[in-house]
């Protein structure tokens, strides 16, 4: 047995000295053969890993300007023609510029690759943009307005067919070509006026795509590292489910400037994982998502600061015009005026999250608080007064069901739906069945707007603008309200109203005339009852100390992340 | 060459070579008998996966509503229905699924981009086996040694702590027990880290040829490496070792005391030999080999405490992307992992069947 012991002892030896290279090399080996120039004090990192073994889980990124961020979240997809998840986008915005991006922390757009914001033709029919000269992908690669063009093509031409296959919606229903004028000059030309076209511009879906990396033909979801950009940062390598690592665009000339040499993106499983690993210091920032539970553990821990951004995600209910009781105007009207959403907040969610009185969260344009103004909720005895107009007392009660999905958004949802269930009832004239039902199922089922009478549901938007909160509500079927039939017809003359109204919003071009207009239109929002807004959630960013911000944009606090959950790790500095 | 082909190359050739080996010098019944396990391995693995195939498909749930959520159009689902060929006939999907088993292709997963699954089992393969076979290891060297410690003290407060040690350990939920393996280890003293296979800056000086970090380390003489990949497998392998243990504790325990009250147990003392090398040497060897036994039964248990592992200690392996892959319903790589770990446990089994018979020459095939 020892002799075995021995000569395995022996092989390991020879193996490893036949084989073993320096540090030096394995960096080289793991940045790629490619023509990126290095510029990432590669050498530094060598000798971090050489003279500094992690027996504790010490902040890694100390020695060398590196910044590792955690999150649950996985990447999907890395085709800006595909990608449609949150951290795709933060990761392909980060690496890529496109002509127009919002400020850090705001809701205020502003320019990237363009010189200045879009011209736009007096019908609103054309946008044309001008590009900064000289823009280069971190390879040295040269991007020209026919390149962009040709690139954002793919969201028209293989964007319906890449696996995610939702990004092409950004474009499609809008937009009738894009071409460059001349090398530095693209133009834009819609199908009808878009009063927020604009936005659209800024989303990762507009984002340039190396063409080496992204053929006009085929959607690469996962290319090879280095995955190259015109942003600040450029993909040096990643590993599914584990990391992803991101340095400095050396060809970089915009505003968007790095501080660090690195940021390493670290993927957990289990968000309560992650919260330990910020308070171990193996992360130096917990990012999405961490639950308003775990949250409330980090608070006071040594060395934290806990962020919190009034995010764009909210809840509500789902409640279906096409399917009794809720095709009766007042049950719509009597729930509306049951529910208590500060008992919500309170008591599931200990005050971290914010009750929401309209589709549109705060601080959109012309987001107002109707649905608290005409019914002052919880009034049960207008609740009450509502269902006897139908007939309903406390012998004939309202038998309602109300659907929810046990597991996707959270432990939490089971507890806020029995909270309502116990609010409707009280008004004495409700009888209440909660059903839980796998997420799949749900959520055919209740956006199909055939088998349930209401459901939660959540949405972030596409585009951080009114009409995404509205629209998508109304229009065909309206994700299960059917406030409109699923080809588009209203179901009564006020929600014809609506959709008119609706239409007329997404041309104006004229803001406050849209914010008057997004005002009128919340305000029939809530009398027909198309959905009820319940809550929007605050998301949270846990810096450990030494890690922040900058001062130079808004809220340094949450490391100058607004309500659209842009994260531009260009903000991040050691200090 | 992928990771998981170069591990299949590394222990499947010193398997087959000792397959063929035991094949011509075993006797013509165990010949028999591997044969015949082979080839009941077969309508095994064929009735697991057509069992998995059919049950994805009763269960509620949708890979393509799942994942596109309420944005996705009708159009959109439907378009994506079509390209992953979800609306064929059923059993167009069954056969088409049996052809990617036969040519071990297994196809490209539904969801989380449309990859190949055998490249996605190539990266996360080698991340379970670095975890279990050291805790496989860490269970059999505590099962074994406190096991054979507790019956030479039977009845004495040592063996009545083991023997309470071995039901506690057992019964504790692995999540919970790497929960505060994380907090005490972890945080409050900060010996070990608490997730991840490696440190995430050391990792990007590392070269992965197999996957397995510290194997990759030592190839490479990134010392530094090998250091952080160990002090990473410390949490996890403790903690799935530890509840593995257990069993194998009491069941090595009851075999050694059985085996002490033989009558050559007895002769051997008769004789003057010192009871450590009476109870470590004589008895061990005859009350060891039901525990081989288990092994082979235990690596089923030890996959699926993997899967939970893996997600406490946010650890890359095929647990982790099973979770994952079940809750986004899809198919093809559920099925294609659940009928991976079926060849692996039924190979596995036969493997402990075959060394059963060579450690006990009484056992005859």
């Amino acid at each position: 047995m020892k002799r075995w012991i021995s000569v395995v002892a022996v092989l390991v030896l020879v193996l490893a000295a036949c084989t073993g290279g320096t540090t030096e090399d394995t960096t080289a080996t793991t940045a790629g053969d490619t023509t990126v120039p290095d510029t990432t004090e590669g050498d530094t990192t060598s000798t971090t890993a050489a003279e500094t073994p992690d027996t504790t889980g010490a902040p890694a990124g100390e020695a060398d300007g590196t910044i590792i961020i955690g999150t649950t979240d996985t990447i999907a997809s890395l085709d800006p023609a595909d990608a449609y998840a949150i951290h795709d986008w933060e990761l392909l915005k980060n690496i890529n510029e496109g002509l127009l991006r919002w400020r850090p922390g705001e809701l205020e757009l502003t320019t990237g690759l363009a010189e200045e914001m879009p011209e736009v033709s007096e019908d609103g029919l054309v946008y044309t943009v001008r590009m900064r000269e000289g823009v280069q992908f971190s390879d040295g690669t040269e991007l020209t307005a026919e390149m962009y063009a040709e690139q954002l093509n793919r969201l028209l031409t293989i964007g319906p067919d890449c696996p995610n296959g939702v990004a092409n919606a950004l474009a499609t229903p809008f937009l009738e070509s894009i071409e460059a004028l001349d090398s530095s000059t693209l133009q834009f030309t819609l199908t009808r006026p878009v009063a927020y076209f604009p936005q659209l511009l800024a989303t990762a879906a507009f984002l340039p795509a190396h063409p080496d990396t992204f053929p006009a033909d085929e959607c690469v979801t996962f290319p090879e590292a280095p995955v190259h950009g015109t942003g600040p940062w450029y993909i040096t390598e990643y590993t599914q489910g584990e990391q992803t690592v991101l340095e400095p665009n050396p060809n970089y000339t915009g505003e968007l400037q790095p501080q660090v040499d690195r940021i390493i993106i670290r993927y957990f499983s289990d968000p309560q994982t992650m919260a330990l690993a910020v308070q171990n210091g193996d992360i130096d920032i917990a990012w999405r998502i961490l639950g308003a539970e775990l949250v409330s553990e980090l608070e006071g821990a040594e060395g934290l600061t806990i962020g919190a951004i009034e995010g764009g995600s909210i809840r509500y209910l789902i409640l279906n015009y096409a399917i009794e009781p809720m095709d009766d105007i007042n049950v719509r009207k009597a729930v509306a005026s049951a529910i208590d959403r500060d008992e919500i907040v309170d008591v599931v969610y200990g005050g971290q999250v914010e009750p929401l009185y309209s589709m549109v969260p705060p601080g959109f344009i012309g987001a107002t608080e109707i649905f608290d103004e005409m019914y002052q909720s919880p009034d049960l005895d207008a609740a009450r007064a509502y269902l006897a107009e139908s007939g309903y007392d406390e012998n004939n009660p309202l038998e309602l069901e109300l659907w929810y999905p046990p597991e996707h958004y959270g432990a939490a949802t089971a507890d806020w739906m029995q909270l309502i269930e116990q609010q409707l009832e009280a008004t004495g004239v409700i009888d209440v069945t909660l059903q839980p039902q796998e997420w799949s199922t749900y959520v055919t089922a209740l956006t199909g707007g055939e088998a349930y009478p209401g459901g939660v549901l959540g949405w972030f938007f596409d585009f951080p603008d009114s009409s995404n909160y509205l629209e998508p509500f109304v229009f065909n079927g309206g994700l299960g309200t059917m406030v409109t039939s699923p080809e588009g017809e209203p179901i009564n003359d006020q929600a014809a109203q609506l959709v008119d109204l609706l239409n007329e919003a997404s041309v104006e071009q004229d803001e406050d005339a849209r914010a008057a207009l997004y005002e009128e239109i919340q305000e029939i929002y809530a009398d027909l009852v198309v959905t009820l807004p319940i809550y929007f959630e605050t998301e949270h960013v846990v810096p450990r100390d030494g890690v922040s911000g900058s001062d130079e944009y808004a809220s340094p606090e949450t490391l100058n992340i607004g309500p659209n959950l842009e994260f531009y790790y260009s903000v991040l500095s050691e200090n | 060459m992928s990771p998981l082909a170069l591990i299949f190359l590394i222990i499947g050739i010193p398997a087959l070579i000792g397959l063929a080996y035991i094949f011509v010098r075993g006797s013509a019944g165990l010949r028999r008998y591997i044969l015949t396990r082979i080839g009941l391995l077969i309508p095994m693995v064929f009735i697991l996966a057509s069992l998995v195939f059919f049950v994805m498909r009763v269960l509620p749930g949708d890979p393509v509503r799942s994942s596109l959520g309420p944005k996705g159009s009708a159009e959109t689902v439907a378009r994506m229905r079509e390209q992953l060929g979800l609306d064929d006939p059923l059993i167009v999907q069954y056969g088409r699924f049996l052809g990617d088993i036969v040519t071990l292709d297994f196809g490209n997963s539904l969801t989380g981009g449309r990859r190949p699954i055998i490249d996605e089992m190539s990266e996360r393969f080698p991340a379970t086996l670095e975890l279990v076979i050291p805790a496989a290891g860490l269970a059999l060297l505590i099962g074994i040694v406190g096991g054979t410690l507790a019956a030479a003290r039977r009845k004495r407060p040592f063996d009545y702590a083991l023997r309470l040690y071995s039901v506690v350990i057992y019964s504790i939920p692995v999540f919970w027990l790497g929960l505060i393996f994380q907090l005490v280890f972890g945080v409050r003293l900060g010996w070990t880290p608490i997730a991840g296979r490696i440190d995430p800056v050391i990792a990007t000086t590392l070269e992965r040829t197999t996957n397995i970090l510290w194997l990759d380390a030592i190839i490479t003489g990134n010392w530094a490496a090998l250091w952080s990949s160990l002090s990473h497998l410390v949490l996890p392998v403790v903690t799935l070792g530890l509840i593995l243990s257990g069993v194998f504790l009491r069941l090595t325990r009851v075999n050694v005391i059985e085996t002490l009250q033989m009558e050559y147990i007895g002769a051997a003392r008769a004789r003057g030999i010192r009871e450590r090398i009476v109870v470590g040497s004589h008895a061990l060897k005859n009350a060891i080999i039901p525990v081989i036994t288990l092994l082979g039964l235990q690596v089923a248990i030890l996959l699926a405490g993997a899967v939970l592992t893996e997600t406490v200690f946010s650890w890359p392996g095929m647990g982790q992307y099973l979770v994952q892959r079940i809750s986004s319903r899809d198919y093809t790589a559920v099925q294609s992992v659940i009928t991976m770990f079926a060849m692996l446990v039924a190979l596995i089994s036969l493997a402990v069947d075959i060394v059963y018979s060579l450690v006990d020459p009484r056992v005859r095939y």
